[in-house]
């Protein structure tokens, strides 16, 4: 990490022995702060790689969980098979998950383009992921699909921790499902989805797989974010000073979202109290 | 969603008003009523939803090449399969390469961690030191780092001591990057282990290691298999390490020459198929064993910190 901070002053290519490192003082970080790429992948990685794809993660995830903990499936001792299956996409490492996508969306032979456009819903295969206003929501699902089950399981986890005794009283002072869900099950449930979405934020933030493996960036630089950035500035144009400032920066967000967040969920705490 | 999973709970509802004098006796029967399919059926098209993704990619390597290159009629998807793209995999690609690599790498770094994270397990769950709390808050602490951040100067330092393209330097950094949470597991583990165990084995006459290893290590074996398998798992799994790390055929791991094939074979996507399943099968088979106790484990962690 210290040795991040003095490389992210320096020019230094892949190809060169870090004793052959120039230094440029802080020519790094003024790069990246005048040139419109970082803002767009900054944003990029705000909100359509992390803000949304855990707003998503979290709404399903609670929803998928509650029914896994419904009593109808109980009844039909189905709880079981149904919590392997959405586990599945949990168990295929991010790459396979890429590809498998990948090829689902492919324009000219994949399977969702053949069935829209056997039902007729487009006159021919969309390039999901070559086109602009596809591009995003297509890296949203990828994300999504393979990161939902982690949230499931834990979501879970603190919905079997939640005494029965807290519902059988809700029930009593005759609050419908969506009450008791409002006021039993999500102040319960407070602290757990502090963590998970911490973790999942951190995790999102910083991933650089799928998005790298999806669209490389492209089209263009269009769906770039912070962690793609990293890695093509240090090796794919060769400057790994100029990754490394991008990495300082990373942190910097990251650290300054930590403090805001613990702030923000300790202030709740005390209200609470 | 939402209609779904409000109607899940709405025969509760319906059976603590009828009942409110004796609501647990009917709560917990297991009547079958047909409206419960209004919730199953759904939730199977939900289910078929998140599962298609992983049964397309089998049944796509499993097809012949001549169907997957044009539009097919509905009617001859299931005709010809067979293993015609894996034998395509093997024999004309390096693919059996990355497989072994990956194998010896993740192999190495689980012992690895292992063995350090037995050791160091073992002394902060029975040593009161110093800086014990300090050390527990950076072994959290390395959680929150962005790993991606790491890459550069690890990859400068690589190439100044000669590490890149060496299992060596994939296995130490992978070791690294799957110890602090495996630390945190075994500390857990071994805290459950009563200490007069330790003192019945010294007084036999076994020293430190020996009581960690002859002793602690096979009590809590179901707890180091699961950390054994997270790390193997998280290791086969790893990708920007790798690629970055890794440049020659002969080191690459299976994730790496996996994605390296998006490019050259983007025609070929049986092949593409075969290669993404066989990298899946050692991680959703591992999954498959350790399950249960890994959900709980996970699960555990999460909701105690």
């Amino acid at each position: 990490m210290v040795y991040n901070i003095i490389l992210s002053l320096q020019k230094l290519s892949p190809y060169q022995s870090p004793g052959d490192a120039i230094w440029v003082g802080l020519s790094n970080f003024t790069e990246i702060f005048t040139n419109g790429e970082t803002a767009s992948s900054a944003w990029n990685t705000a909100f359509w790689l992390t803000a949304l794809t855990v707003a998503i993660r979290l709404v399903v995830g609670m929803a998928i969980a509650l029914l896994l903990q419904s009593r109808v499936l109980a009844r039909w001792k189905l709880r079981g098979v149904c919590r392997t299956a959405v586990l599945i996409p949990w168990m295929v490492p991010p790459v396979v998950a890429v590809a498998c996508w990948k090829w689902i969306l492919d324009a000219n032979t994949g399977v969702l383009n053949q069935v829209l456009v056997s039902l007729g819903l487009v006159p021919r295969g969309v390039p999901f992921l070559a086109d602009t206003s596809t591009v995003w929501w297509s890296i949203v699902a990828i994300v999504v699909w393979r990161e939902l089950p982690f949230v499931v399981i834990v979501l879970m986890a603190g919905l079997q921790s939640i005494p029965q005794e807290q519902y059988e009283a809700a029930a009593l002072d005759s609050a419908g499902p969506w009450k008791s869900f409002l006021h039993v099950t999500v102040p319960s449930l407070r602290p757990v989805i502090t963590v998970v979405v911490i973790m999942t934020v951190i995790q999102t933030f910083n991933n650089f797989v799928y998005v790298w493996l999806t669209t490389g960036g492209g089209p263009g630089t269009y769906t770039q974010v912070l962690a793609t950035q990293l890695y093509s500035a240090a090796f794919v144009k060769n400057d790994l000073g100029h990754g490394a400032a991008i990495g300082i920066v990373m942190s910097a967000i990251m650290a300054i979202f930590a403090l805001v967040y613990f702030r923000v969920a300790n202030r709740d705490e005390v209200r609470d109290v | 969603m939402t209609t779904t999973t409000s109607s899940t709970t709405q025969p509760k509802e319906a059976d603590s008003k009828q009942n409110n004098r004796r609501p647990a006796k009917r709560r917990l029967s297991n009547s079958r009523r047909p409206r419960d399919l209004l919730v199953i059926i759904p939730t199977f098209v939900l289910l078929l939803v998140i599962v298609f993704p992983v049964l397309w990619m089998v049944f796509t390597s499993l097809r012949p090449a001549t169907a997957l290159a044009g539009n097919v009629p509905w009617s001859q998807y299931f005709s010809g399969l067979g293993f015609d793209a894996y034998r395509r995999l093997f024999d004309g690609t390096t693919f059996a390469r990355y497989i072994l690599n990956s194998v010896v790498i993740s192999c190495a770094s689980t012992v690895c961690t292992i063995i350090l994270a037995s050791i160091a397990g073992y002394g902060l769950s029975r040593f009161r030191f110093r800086l014990r709390g300090f050390m527990l808050f950076i072994i959290m602490g390395t959680q929150l780092l962005p790993f991606v951040v790491l890459i550069t100067p690890v990859y400068t330092f690589f190439s100044v001591i000669g590490l890149l393209n060496s299992y060596v330097g994939i296995i130490i950094v992978y070791t690294a990057m799957t110890l602090p949470l495996s630390i945190f597991l075994t500390l857990g583990y071994f805290d459950t282990i009563p200490r007069v165990v330790d003192e019945a084995a010294r007084i036999d006459g076994c020293t430190t290691l020996g009581v960690i290893f002859r002793i602690i290590v096979p009590l809590s074996l179901p707890g180091i298999v699961t950390v054994a398998v997270t790390a193997f798992i998280a290791t086969w799994e790893e990708f920007l390490f790798a690629t970055v790390l890794l440049t020659q055929d002969q080191v690459k791991t299976v994730q790496v020459g996996l994605a390296g094939y998006f490019g050259e074979y983007s025609t070929d996507w049986g092949v593409i198929m075969a290669a993404a399943t066989v990298a899946a099968i050692p991680t959703i088979l591992l999954f498959s064993i350790v399950q249960k106790r890994l959900v709980a484990g996970m699960a555990a962690g999460s909701v105690k910190e």
